[in-house]
């Protein structure tokens, strides 16, 4: 598929046309991050970041390996510090929290890590019930047992409570590590990479669990994905990060046309012309280092 | 030379960086214990540790206190026959084991078999995101992973000592009547006026600091170990000698402290 030519319009331009920014300025704001730099060591990982996640929508922030999309989600929920700027949510700054009062905030978060991050000891249940000990010991073992039913059967794994995680295929610990992070009836979710390693079927099971937990609980998303045929599925609203910067802002057509050449690369899946000549060269060089196997002396 | 003092300078520095987060992390987690102490929710997962930390290494420790037992009534022999002390053993046998060998080499046994198992445990759940994830749903890794296993090895590193004392007395005494054909009566009369109270208390005491040393460097170098396989292991190796270094510079300023507050009570007694 050919790259579209950019138009006559800046960036700025660009973005600032559409409807989909101007409506996030006026809604309600979840989560927010302003001027967010993140350093590792001399490494800049987040440049002057600032971003607000609207209420009730699902936010999906796409970009390359590395480019610093679950560094971002993590600074939400201050499992990461900034090395400069702010943190906020529902307007109270988080990122100066001591982690005993960010315990209060972390409550009305879920979040479902990459590789689901469940605890290999406890069993299935055992897991989703881990949340519900930690913060409501009022509630009795048959109320709790009653609860992860409920939770498993949102994601399709009701009567699987004595497996253990080791026991699981991918796509079964991506779906408990979901029942887990909802077990307190969240307000935000935060997905890293939920789609990835799963097979096409897998994946679209977890693109409508995420629709579907945005209809049934109400909850804000935020979805960090390279799966673009996710994005565009689960997306109100696309982020895309380029180098620790943020390069596009907008609903999914806006995404599709937009004139930036990195960004049509990456939604189109193609190389760039100068990542192929370096592929073709590295090539070429291996060619002439080959040494002749012995059968072929 | 300007890039060896450069690479000398950042060394240090690390290793300063280090030794802060270490002690910050030490504190957090022995205020953290102190607070579970009175939560009940803490106490199933202490249980659970006590019996993975003490109850199963019940065994290991014993064959560890027999055999140091059992080599120093064979290794001693000599010297006190030589000096026609040979029913003397008894007392440098028990001393050493109550005092010193017991303690050390148990705690350096138990180094090795849970403190490798405490890094490694905690430092797969680091790579893994586990502790993120638990961080995430609003508790504290540290009262919850941390927490139960410093105070399970802080109770029980004594108790193991005490069995290992035990068998360690109890080997010498086998190797000394059957092997070397001491007089049993002889043996322990000098054994129980030679060995006091004070011996065994300090060699049990020394198990609540080498416990809580073990329990706080492995678990510091689970949280903090690099991604991947080789991270982790090599956090387990770290861990281990980082344990054994400290015990034994624990046991020199242990043994130097109890010893100034025995002199300031009591005058020096000889054992023959």
């Amino acid at each position: 598929m050919a790259i579209p030519i950019p138009g006559a319009f800046t960036l700025d331009e660009w973005n600032d046309q559409t409807d989909q920014a101007e409506q996030a300025e006026r809604a309600e704001t979840v989560v927010e991050v302003r001027n967010l730099t993140k350093r590792f060591g001399p490494k800049l990982v987040l440049d002057n970041v600032s971003l607000a996640i609207e209420k009730g929508k699902t936010t999906v922030i796409i970009g390359p390996s590395g480019c610093g999309k679950t560094v971002l989600m993590k600074h939400f929920i201050a499992l990461q510090r900034p090395s400069a700027g702010e943190v906020y949510f529902r307007d109270q700054r988080i990122d100066q929290l001591s982690e005993r009062d960010l315990n209060d905030i972390r409550v009305h978060f879920g979040y479902l890590f990459q590789e689901g991050a469940l605890f290999d000891s406890l069993s299935v249940a055992e897991n989703i019930m881990f949340p519900i000990r930690q913060h409501q010991r009022h509630v009795t073992r048959k109320a709790m047992e009653e609860v992860v039913k409920a939770k498993l059967a949102m994601v399709g794994l009701d009567g699987f409570q004595n497996y253990f995680p080791a026991n699981l295929s991918g796509g079964q610990r991506k779906r408990v590590a979901l029942a887990r992070a909802i077990a307190l009836n969240p307000e935000v979710i935060l997905y890293d990479e939920p789609t990835t390693g799963l097979d096409p079927i897998r994946s679209d099971i977890i693109n409508e669990l995420v629709l579907k937990l945005e209809q049934d609980l109400s909850v804000t998303s935020v979805v960090v994905t390279h799966d673009m045929k996710s994005a565009y599925k689960v997306g109100d609203r696309i982020i895309m990060f380029h180098n620790g910067r943020i390069i596009a802002d907008g609903d999914a057509d806006h995404i599709r046309s937009h004139p930036h050449p990195t960004v049509q690369q990456f939604i189109h899946g193609q190389v760039s012309e100068d990542d192929l000549a370096v592929l073709r060269m590295s090539g070429a060089v291996a060619q002439t280092q080959f040494l002749p196997r012995d059968f072929e002396k | 030379m300007a890039a060896m003092i450069a690479t000398l300078g950042a060394k240090a520095i690390q290793d300063i960086v280090n030794s802060g987060r270490l002690g910050r992390f030490a504190w957090r987690a022995v205020t953290t214990s102190a607070r579970s102490c009175t939560r009940r929710q803490t106490y199933p997962l202490v249980w659970a540790q006590m019996n993975i930390i003490g109850v199963r290494s019940v065994p290991v420790i014993m064959i560890t206190g027999a055999f140091v037992g059992m080599t120093l009534a064979v290794q001693a022999y000599d010297q006190l026959a030589g000096m026609g002390l040979e029913e003397h053993l008894g007392v440098l046998i028990n001393i050493s084991v109550v005092k010193e060998l017991g303690p050390v080499l148990a705690a350096v046994m138990l180094a090795g078999r849970i403190g490798g198992a405490l890094t490694a445990e905690l430092g797969t759940m680091n790579v893994t995101e586990q502790i993120d994830a638990i961080r995430s749903m609003g508790t504290d890794p540290i009262r919850y992973l941390v927490a139960p296993r410093l105070l399970a090895c802080l109770l029980l590193t004594p108790v193991l000592i005490i069995y290992a004392d035990l068998m360690g007395v109890v080997g010498g005494a086998l190797v000394s009547f059957l092997q070397l054909g001491i007089n049993s009566r002889a043996y322990w009369n000098f054994s129980a006026s030679g060995v006091e109270l004070w011996d065994v208390s300090i060699g049990v005491i020394k198990g609540f600091f080498f416990g809580g040393a073990i329990a706080m460097i492995s678990c510091y170098k689970g949280f903090n170990c690099r991604e991947g396989a080789h991270g982790v292991g090599q956090a387990c190796t770290d861990a281990f000698v980082a344990s054994f270094i400290s015990i034994l510079a624990l046991d020199f300023a242990l043994a130097v402290m109890f010893k100034s507050i025995y002199l300031t009570f009591w005058p020096i007694k000889s054992l023959v």
